[in-house]
């Protein structure tokens, strides 16, 4: 009788150690001791300390990913990229404890990908428990604004925030700025650049100067010499997410919402900007790639195009193929009617969560590094991560005044922070993503044969659906 | 009475039995019933998911999915891959064990290992060795240039017919080898004097594979068939990594727009998408019950 209690019992301890060890790093250790259990009775009250241990630790580990206990001089910070946003934060620690503090130590965990933060705040403002949250996150700017509509609890603003906030550009600010509330520190700078392979331009017989400036007419004529010139493409993005809209639309100075409404139907220069992309497309002027790793490994990479545009992190990714080093240079965007287009797309912003139990430190620890322009913090940022910023301030640094040899000692960096200056300011939406999905269907359909202003008709009506605007 | 049952040798054997099913129970019950009941109450839900308020009227997420464009064609596309790549996989798969089955066949096991090879590799990988081999610069439209079937590369996931058909034809490299495993198994039931009594009848190989394979066979079927349907209605992995859903959503299928209601494009609209699901599994419920009944030819 008394071997069956001990067995019901040590199968109870088994089921409630396996729930446990669900999800959490320690369950190797658990599952060893799960085993121990199982074979002698004897040892089970060696087991179950060590049942308690593992639980210990796995407790710590959790706690080491998430926001530093109250009153420490430790910050947590999620980040996703370890070649570019992750050295700019190491740069931003390094630069407060060599100014500030030099006691002060920052965490930085990385994640594989930018929707890991998404879903992780998805998951805590779900379940209400915002406990596994770090003190700072770093977030993509385009999803910003919806995430503190939908999870208000998961933030905390930047109030009182020692921040010189006119220093940053407008465009950029409008992302993280929520009814005129400052919630985010810009990290890295979105504005778009069109790039061109100007030994294929000159093959074709056009400049640089031919093309900065120029209207998207004679983008498409130059597109057709060059495409039967050499056999590439002047233009390529992603079909499925498609930005060429939205980034051509803010050239123009236009957006897809007007107070909060998708406008599509009655917007003129959507339609012509659509239609421009559709025509670019049919005339092998513009590439459309599958999906996005189609866009970067295959279109880009794989040496199929003379031309891109996209926001300025995509600098990388041209630059794996080093065969084209010093062929390349950038400007800006063409637009409908001519003159210099000016838009961003893409970036994130560094935000501090509710969890943060040192809400007083990491505002100072962000005003005092990517907030106040800081030359230490932005210089190693572009050095080490290729990250560039947006504030003017340190825009000036004779960093950003050098030649980059792959752009044929074009001073990029310089003109990519003077062409972030111009970029205009167009309303933003919380259905940005969702925009950009339903005309991307739009237009692929519209590649294919189907009538364009019945397809946008259609984009609108499905965007208004999923918004619930009838 | 009821003292000497309880003390019956019977008696304490059923008690041990339900000893030994009480853990596995508890874990089904906590990590899955429990979920599906919280799933249903959710799916009467709406807003953002920190503040979900019950829908108004309750049944608010049941009749959005109707008026759903995109949802309608996820169901569509789930519903071509269903009618179109089940009986072309399990007609394949069973004429295969049937080949296989035969004793005169030599490398048997050779061959039935091949076939089986594809579900052994994982269903993100091979998506991911599909994609490669149908990319516009890929192996499969090098080899058709070259022998001149094309005239320049052509972009088979990025048209609507050609990216539905590789996934169709992924499916089938897949699971084939799957099913004609249960196949194969469900042959070693049958007696071999069955088949000796039919060629001394005088009935061909046609005649045998109709009137004796199929007949005997027809449990395995119905299981195969079953499982095939509850597998395509859920396909989820081959429409992310192979196709993203695209081009212009024609490839996407149920589970993946549920996905994407739910995680996949920073929105977390979880009242609609357990709407969906649920939507799924009566879907799944009245297709499995449907193959039974017709199935079924017991009196």
């Amino acid at each position: 009788m008394k071997k069956k209690l001990v067995s019901m019992m040590l199968v109870g301890a088994m089921t409630v150690t396996a729930i446990t060890g669900c999800g959490s790093s320690g369950t190797t250790e658990t599952a060893e001791t799960t085993e121990e259990t199982a074979e002698t009775t004897e040892e089970s009250a060696e087991a179950t300390e060590e049942t308690a241990e593992a639980t210990e630790e796995t407790a710590e580990t959790t706690e080491a990913a998430a926001a530093s206990e109250e009153g420490s001089n430790t910050l947590t910070v999620w980040a996703w990229d370890a070649n570019f946003n992750i050295p700019a934060l190491e740069a931003a620690a390094e630069d407060y404890k060599a100014n500030v503090d030099s006691t002060f130590e920052l965490n930085i965990v990385e994640q594989s990908q930018s929707s890991d933060v998404e879903d992780a705040i998805t998951l805590a403002g779900s379940s209400g428990d915002y406990s596994a949250l770090p003190d700072i996150v770093l977030f993509q700017d385009h999803y910003i604004q919806r995430y503190v509509a939908d999870y208000p609890d998961a933030w905390n603003t930047l109030e009182g925030a020692d921040i010189d906030w006119d220093d940053f550009g407008a465009e950029k600010l409008s992302y993280s700025t929520i009814d005129g509330v400052h919630y985010g520190v810009p990290v890295d700078n979105g504005t778009a650049i069109m790039a061109y392979r100007v030994d294929l331009l000159e093959e074709a017989g056009y400049t640089l100067d031919d093309m900065t400036g120029c209207t998207w007419e004679k983008f498409i004529e130059v597109g057709k010499a060059v495409y039967e010139k050499t056999g590439k493409y002047l233009l390529c993005m992603d079909g499925d997410g498609n930005d060429l809209i939205y980034m051509m639309l803010q050239a123009e100075g236009q957006s897809q919402f007007t107070d909060g409404v998708p406008n599509f139907t009655e917007n003129e220069t959507l339609k012509e900007v659509c239609s421009l992309i559709v025509q670019m497309a049919q005339e092998n002027v513009l590439y459309l790639a599958n999906d996005w790793s189609d866009y970067t490994d295959q279109a880009i990479q794989g040496d199929m195009v003379a031309g891109v545009m996209n926001g300025n992190w995509i600098i990388p990714t041209i630059e794996q193929v080093s065969d084209n080093s010093g062929k390349w240079e950038i400007t800006s965007l063409p637009t409908i009617n001519g003159g210099e287009g000016y838009a961003a797309n893409g970036g994130s912003s560094l935000y501090i969560t509710s969890n943060s139990k040192n809400v007083e430190l990491a505002q100072k620890f962000l005003a005092a590094t990517f907030g106040a322009g800081s030359t230490a913090t932005y210089d190693a940022a572009l050095t080490n991560g290729g990250v560039i910023t947006c504030s003017a301030k340190a825009g000036e640094s004779d960093v950003y005044q050098q030649g980059v040899e792959y752009f044929n000692n074009q001073a990029i960096y310089a003109k990519i922070v003077e062409m972030g200056a111009n970029v205009p300011v167009v309303e933003q939406s919380d259905y940005h993503y969702s925009a950009r999905s339903v005309l991307a269907t739009a237009i692929i359909n519209a590649i294919n044969g189907a009538d364009l202003d019945a397809e946008i008709e259609q984009a609108e009506s499905d965007l208004k659906f999923e918004m619930g605007i009838n | 009475m009821d003292n000497k049952h309880k003390n019956s040798v019977r008696a304490k054997q059923d008690r041990a039995g339900w000893y030994f099913l009480t853990p596995a129970t508890l874990l089904i019950a906590i990590m899955s019933f429990y979920p599906i009941i919280q799933a249903l109450l959710t799916s009467f839900k709406t807003g953002s998911s920190a503040a979900m308020t019950w829908a108004e009227p309750i049944t608010f997420n049941y009749a959005r999915m109707f008026q759903d464009r995109r949802f309608m064609t996820a169901v569509g596309n789930t519903f071509l891959y269903l009618i179109v790549q089940v009986p072309i996989m399990l007609i394949l798969a069973i004429l295969l064990a049937q080949l296989l089955n035969n004793k005169d066949v030599k490398f048997r096991g050779l061959f039935r290992t091949c076939i089986f090879l594809p579900c052994a590799t994982s269903l993100v990988s091979y998506s991911l060795i599909f994609k490669s081999l149908f990319a516009t610069q890929g192996l499969i439209n090098t080899i058709l240039v070259n022998l001149g079937i094309l005239k320049e590369n052509f972009n088979f996931l990025g048209t609507p017919w050609s990216a539905r058909m590789i996934i169709i034809i992924a499916l089938v490299w897949r699971w084939t080898g799957y099913n004609m495993v249960f196949y194969l198994a469900g042959l070693q039931g049958i007696e071999y004097s069955v088949y000796e009594a039919a060629k001394i009848d005088g009935a061909n190989g046609w005649k045998t594979f109709w009137h004796i394979t199929v007949p005997l066979l027809r449990p395995t079927i119905i299981m195969t068939f079953i499982m095939s349907i509850n597998g395509t209605l859920q396909l989820f992995d081959e429409s992310v990594n192979l196709t993203s859903g695209g081009p212009a959503n024609s490839t996407i299928t149920m589970s993946h727009y549920i996905y994407n209601n739910s995680f996949g494009q920073g929105v977390a609209n979880f009242g609609y998408a357990s709407a969906m699901s649920f939507f799924v599994f009566i879907l799944v419920a009245i297709l499995a019950a449907i193959n039974l009944k017709v199935g079924d030819k017991r009196d």
